[in-house]
C-alpha cells in the first residue's frame, strides 16, 4: 500500500500519475457541465437568470455609451417580442432549431459527452434532406410523405454525422470535443459543394438546390412559426421523461458520473457514449431539415447561420435540462428577434445581442464557480 | 532516523520506527503491504513529516522537512511511480531537474551531460527519445541517473525492481552494489526475499513496527525474514470460522488458462460453499485477475466460466444474470456512483428499461437497505454521503441480494474499520455456507488464514499452492515473498508448484 492509500483509507478516487498525463481538453467542460447540473434552486434557477439579467445590464451600458437611452431600447425588445403580432411567432420560430440541437447537447452532456458537433450535423441533415424531396422523380408524392421521407432522412444523416465521432472515440479513442468540432467544418464544406454542384438547382443562377416546396412544413401561429416548433414542444417532454424514468436516461447520468462503474456493473460507457452521439445528432440533423422546410424555399450556401453553437450556449444556460433548454432557447430567440427590430430603430451595432449573449455565457460560468465555492465553505 | 511516529488520521503508518543507513552499504527495507516502508522513506526524502521523531542526514537535524534543502543534502527518492515529464527526453529532463542558468543549454552540451552519467555509472538510456517511449527499465535507470546527477549521497529505492525483469533487476542490484561500493548509502524497499539476500543490511517493518531492527542480512534466513514480515499472532479482527469445508464439492467458477498482463496462463476452480483466498503483495497480478475475472477486461487469452457457462467480457448484465457477484477492490471506481442516489446503485445492473417512478423505487430500495445495515439518511441519500463501511454494506446489499452461485470479492475489507470489516466478512462466509462459491482476493494474510478454505498465493502473475487448513503461516509466508516461485525455476526451469 503507497501512502497516499495509507493517508485516505477509504478513498479509491486517488488519480494514479499516469492518469494525469495527458492534460484532458475537456476537464474544464466538464467542470462547467458538472457545475451547471449541480442541485438546488441557487444553481438551476438563481445563477442563469441573474446571469441574464446581468448581462442586460452591462448591455445597457454598453448602449448607453452608444448614446442611447437603454430602457427605451429593452422597452422597443419587450414589444417586439410580446406586442407585436408576429414577434412571438418570429420567436418560436428561431427558438426551433436552439431547442432541437439544445436538448441534444443537454442530453450529451448529462453523459459528459462533450460535443460540439451540432451545426455539421444540422447541415449535413439539412443537406440529405434536400437532396431526398428534391430528387427526380419523387416530388409527386404526397406532401406528408415527403415531409416524413425529407425530415427521416435529415435524422439518419445527422444520426451518422455524430456517430461517427463516437465510433472514432471508441475505436481510437479520439477527443469528441475536436473531432465533432473536424466534422462541423466538413459538414459546412459538404453543403457548400452540395449546393453548388451535387444537388444545385440546374435552371437558378445562384448556388442553390432546387426549391422544396413540395415538402414545405405547414405553418401555424400566424405566418411564420411552422411544424417544428411542435417538434420542439413535444421533445422536451419526452427528454425529460427519458431522463427520469427510462433506462438510457439513467445510463447516461450514470456514464457522466462514473463511467468506471457503468462498465463495471450495468452496460458499456462506450455503447452509451455512441448512442448518446447518435441522437444529439439526429437531433440536429431534424432541426437541418426542419429550419430548411420550414423557413426557407431553398437550401443555400448561406444556410450555416450558427444555430449549432448558440444551442451549446442554450443547453448550458439551461441547465441540461430539457424544460430549461426550452426556457433559455425561446429567451436567446427573443433576444435577437427583439433586437433585430430595436436595432434599426435606434441605428446600433448588429453585434450588440452576441455580446449579450457572450455575457450571459461569461456570467453564469462565473455564477457557477461562486455557487460551488459558496457551498462548499458552508 | 529515531523513533518515528506517523497517524494518518485512524491509521497508525509509522509507531517509533528506528532507522540507520550508512555510507557503502545497501540496507533493504522489507515489510508486505502497508507496513509503512514508503512512509519511511517519504519523510526521510522530506516528502511528508513525522509526528514524533527525529530524522538527521549527515549528524544535521532536519527541522524543515521540505524536499528541497534535504535533496541538497545529498538525498535522493526514487519513487515507485515515475516522476518524469513523459513528452520530455533523457537530457531535457536532466535539464529540468537540475537547469544550469536561466538559458536552456544547447541540445549537445546537455546530451553530453546524459552521456557522462551514462558512462560513469553503467546505467543505460536513449537519448533523443520522449520518455514516454523508453521502456519501464529505462525510465527508471533515468530516474536513478537524475538523482546521481544532482550527486546523491544516500539514494533511495522505492520498489526498484516490481516493474523490471529479472535479468533488469539482476542488473540493478549489480549497479546498486557499485554505489554503495563508491561510499554512498542506499536503501532499497521491497517484498522480494531474493532481492535482500543481495543487501548487507536488513529492516523488517510490519505495521508501522519494526520485526527486525538493522540486523546483517547474513543472520537471518528467509523464513526468519518471512515470518518477520507476515507476523506470528493470528488474533485479527475477523472472527475466524468454526467449521471449515473438507470434502470437494462441484466445481461452480472455473478459471483456465487467464493471461493478462503480469498473470499469465493462471487456472483455478472454486468449489460451491467454497472460500478460496488469493494471498499475495499488492501488484503481482491481482488487479489484472479482478479485470479479467469481473469481465471489466477481456483476458488475452483463456476462459473464466460459471457452472460451465463462459463469462463474456464487456456485459456486466449477463454476467450478473449467470450469478457471478463482483465485489470490487475499489468500490468508488467501479463499484459506486456517488452523486446518485442509494436506490439507483442498487439498481445498478438491473435497471429496468422503464424505471418506476423515483417514490417507488425508493420504496423498492428500503427493505434491502434495512437488511444488508446500511446505515444512512434513506434511499434518496446521495452515495457519496456513506461512509466506508456502509458504502461497501451497499455494495454487498446489490450483489448478493440475488443470491449469486460465485462471488468474486476484491480486497472487500479494505479501508474499513474493524467492526465493519468483521460484517463484511461475516457476511460473506454466510453467503458461502449458503452454496455460494467466493473467490477472496486479499492482502492481509490474518483475514484470509481466518476465513479460506483453500489458500493460493499469487506471486508475480503465477498461483502457488494450495495451501489448506490448519495453514502454515510461515509457508504462505515465504511464498508471497517469491521463495516458491525461486525454488521452483531454480529447480526445474519454470514448472511452478507448491513447495
Amino acid at each position: 500500500m503507497t501512502s497516499s492509500e495509507t493517508r485516505q483509507p477509504t478513498s479509491g478516487t486517488t488519480p494514479s500519475p499516469e492518469s494525469t498525463w495527458p492534460p484532458k481538453l475537456d476537464g474544464w467542460l466538464d467542470a462547467v457541465a458538472r457545475r451547471a447540473t449541480a442541485e438546488g434552486i441557487l444553481s438551476s434557477i438563481l445563477v442563469p437568470v441573474v446571469s441574464a439579467l446581468a448581462a442586460l445590464l452591462v448591455g445597457g451600458v454598453l448602449i448607453a455609451i452608444d448614446g442611447v437611452n437603454p430602457l427605451s431600447v429593452y422597452h422597443a425588445i419587450l414589444q417586439g417580442v410580446f406586442t407585436k403580432s408576429r414577434g412571438f411567432s418570429y420567436t418560436a420560430t428561431v427558438a426551433t432549431p436552439l431547442v432541437l440541437i439544445g436538448v441534444g447537447y443537454a442530453l450529451a452532456y448529462r453523459a459528459r459527452v462533450f460535443t460540439i458537433g451540432g451545426e455539421g450535423q444540422y447541415l449535413v441533415g439539412a443537406v440529405a434532406g434536400t437532396a431526398v424531396v428534391t430528387a427526380g422523380g419523387i416530388g409527386d408524392l404526397p406532401r406528408v410523405v415527403l415531409i416524413v421521407i425529407g425530415l427521416g432522412a435529415a435524422i439518419v444523416a445527422g444520426a451518422l454525422w455524430g456517430g461517427l465521432a463516437g465510433v472514432l472515440a471508441n475505436r481510437f479513442g479520439a477527443s469528441i470535443v475536436i473531432s465533432t468540432l473536424m466534422l462541423s467544418f466538413i459538414g459546412d464544406s459538404l453543403l457548400q459543394w452540395a449546393v453548388r454542384d451535387g444537388i444545385r438547382d440546374p435552371e437558378s443562377y445562384n448556388a442553390n438546390s432546387r426549391p422544396i416546396t413540395a415538402a414545405a412544413l405547414p405553418s401555424f401561429f400566424g405566418q411564420k412559426t411552422h411544424l417544428g416548433f411542435l417538434f420542439a414542444l413535444v421533445l422536451v417532454p419526452i427528454a425529460w421523461w427519458l431522463i427520469r424514468r427510462h433506462r438510457w436516461g439513467f445510463r447516461i447520468d450514470a456514464l457522466g458520473h462514473n463511467p468506471g462503474t457503468l462498465d463495471a456493473n450495468e452496460f458499456s460507457s462506450a455503447r452509451v457514449t455512441l448512442s448518446v452521439l447518435v441522437v444529439a445528432g439526429g437531433l440536429a440533423g431534424l432541426a437541418g431539415m426542419v429550419e430548411t422546410t420550414g423557413v426557407n424555399i431553398r437550401l443555400g450556401q448561406e444556410a450555416s447561420v450558427g444555430y449549432g453553437w448558440d444551442a451549446i450556449i442554450v443547453a448550458l444556460i439551461g441547465r441540461l435540462h430539457p424544460v430549461g433548454v426550452l426556457i433559455a432557447g425561446l429567451g436567446m430567440a427573443g433576444l435577437t428577434i427583439g433586437f433585430e427590430s430595436a436595432q434599426r430603430q435606434f441605428e446600433l451595432p448588429s453585434s450588440l445581442v452576441s455580446l449579450i449573449t457572450a455575457f450571459v455565457i461569461i456570467f453564469v460560468v462565473w455564477g457557477d464557480a461562486i455557487a460551488a465555492r459558496w457551498k462548499e465553505t458552508r | 532516523m529515531r523513533s518515528v511516529s506517523r497517524r494518518f488520521g485512524e491509521t497508525v503508518a509509522l509507531d517509533g520506527v528506528d532507522f540507520e543507513a550508512r555510507p557503502g552499504e545497501i540496507h533493504a527495507l522489507l515489510g508486505a503491504n502497508g507496513a509503512g516502508k514508503t512512509t519511511l522513506m517519504r519523510i526521510l526524502a522530506g516528502l511528508d513529516r513525522p509526528d514524533t521523531g527525529t530524522v538527521e542526514v549527515f549528524g544535521q537535524r532536519i527541522e524543515n522537512f521540505e524536499p528541497g534543502p534535504i535533496r541538497a543534502l545529498g538525498v535522493a527518492l526514487v519513487q515507485q511511480h515515475f516522476t518524469l515529464v513523459p513528452t520530455l527526453t533523457a537530457s531535457e529532463n536532466l535539464v529540468l531537474a537540475r537547469p544550469e542558468g536561466a538559458l536552456l543549454p544547447p541540445g549537445r552540451t546537455a546530451g553530453v551531460r546524459v552521456q557522462k552519467l551514462v558512462e560513469q555509472f553503467g546505467l543505460e538510456v536513449r537519448d533523443g527519445v520522449p520518455a514516454s517511449q523508453l521502456s519501464v527499465g529505462e525510465r527508471q535507470r533515468l530516474e536513478i541517473l537524475r538523482a546521481l546527477d544532482a550527486d546523491a549521497k544516500i539514494l533511495l529505492l522505492d520498489e526498484p525492481t516490481a516493474v523490471l525483469t529479472d535479468v533488469e533487476a539482476e542488473r540493478l542490484l549489480g549497479v546498486a552494489r557499485a554505489l554503495a561500493d563508491q561510499g554512498r548509502a542506499l536503501v532499497v524497499i521491497t517484498h522480494r526475499l531474493a532481492e535482500v539476500e543481495a543487501c548487507d543490511r536488513v529492516t523488517v517493518l510490519r505495521e508501522g513496527i519494526e520485526a527486525i531492527s538493522d540486523g546483517a542480512v547474513d543472520g537471518y534466513t528467509r523464513a526468519d525474514l518471512a515470518s518477520a514480515m507476515i507476523g506470528t499472532d493470528t488474533s485479527g479482527t475477523i472472527t475466524a470460522r468454526t467449521s471449515r469445508r473438507t470434502q470437494a464439492a462441484p466445481v461452480c467458477l472455473r478459471v483456465r488458462d487467464v493471461s493478462l498482463g503480469r498473470v499469465s496462463s493462471l487456472s483455478l476452480d472454486v468449489g460451491e460453499g467454497e472460500i478460496v483466498g488469493i494471498a499475495g503483495v499488492d501488484g503481482n497480478g491481482q488487479s489484472e485477475l479482478e479485470a479479467a475475472l469481473s469481465g471489466r477486461s477481456a483476458a488475452e487469452s483463456g476462459e473464466v466460466s460459471i457452472s460451465g457457462e463462459p463469462i463474456a467480457p464487456g456485459d456486466p448484465r449477463s454476467r450478473r444474470g449467470q450469478g457471478l457477484a463482483y465485489i470490487p477492490s475499489d468500490r468508488y471506481s467501479w463499484g459506486l456512483i456517488g452523486p446518485m442516489d442509494l436506490a439507483d446503485n442498487l439498481e445498478l445492473g438491473r435497471v429496468l428499461p422503464i424505471r418506476p417512478n423515483r417514490p417507488a423505487r425508493h420504496k423498492a430500495a428500503r427493505p434491502s437497505l434495512d437488511h444488508w445495515d446500511v446505515r444512512t439518511a434513506g434511499p434518496h441519500a446521495r452515495t457519496s454521503s456513506l461512509s466506508g463501511g456502509n458504502a461497501q454494506k451497499l455494495v454487498l446489499a446489490r450483489e448478493l441480494d440475488e443470491h449469486p452461485s460465485a462471488v468474486l470479492a476484491c480486497y472487500p475489507t479494505r479501508g474499513l474499520d474493524p467492526e465493519a470489516a468483521d460484517t463484511v466478512a461475516t457476511r460473506l462466509v454466510a453467503a458461502a455456507e449458503a452454496g455460494c462459491a467466493v473467490l477472496w482476493i486479499g492482502a492481509e494474510l490474518d483475514e484470509l488464514l481466518a476465513v479460506s478454505d483453500r489458500i493460493e498465493v499469487l506471486y508475480d502473475g503465477t498461483l502457488f499452492g494450495p495451501y489448506l487448513p490448519p495453514f502454515d503461516r510461515a509457508a504462505i509466508g515465504l511464498a508471497m515473498a517469491g521463495d516458491a516461485a525461486d525454488r521452483a525455476r531454480s529447480a526445474t526451469g519454470g514448472e511452478a508448484g507448491p513447495p
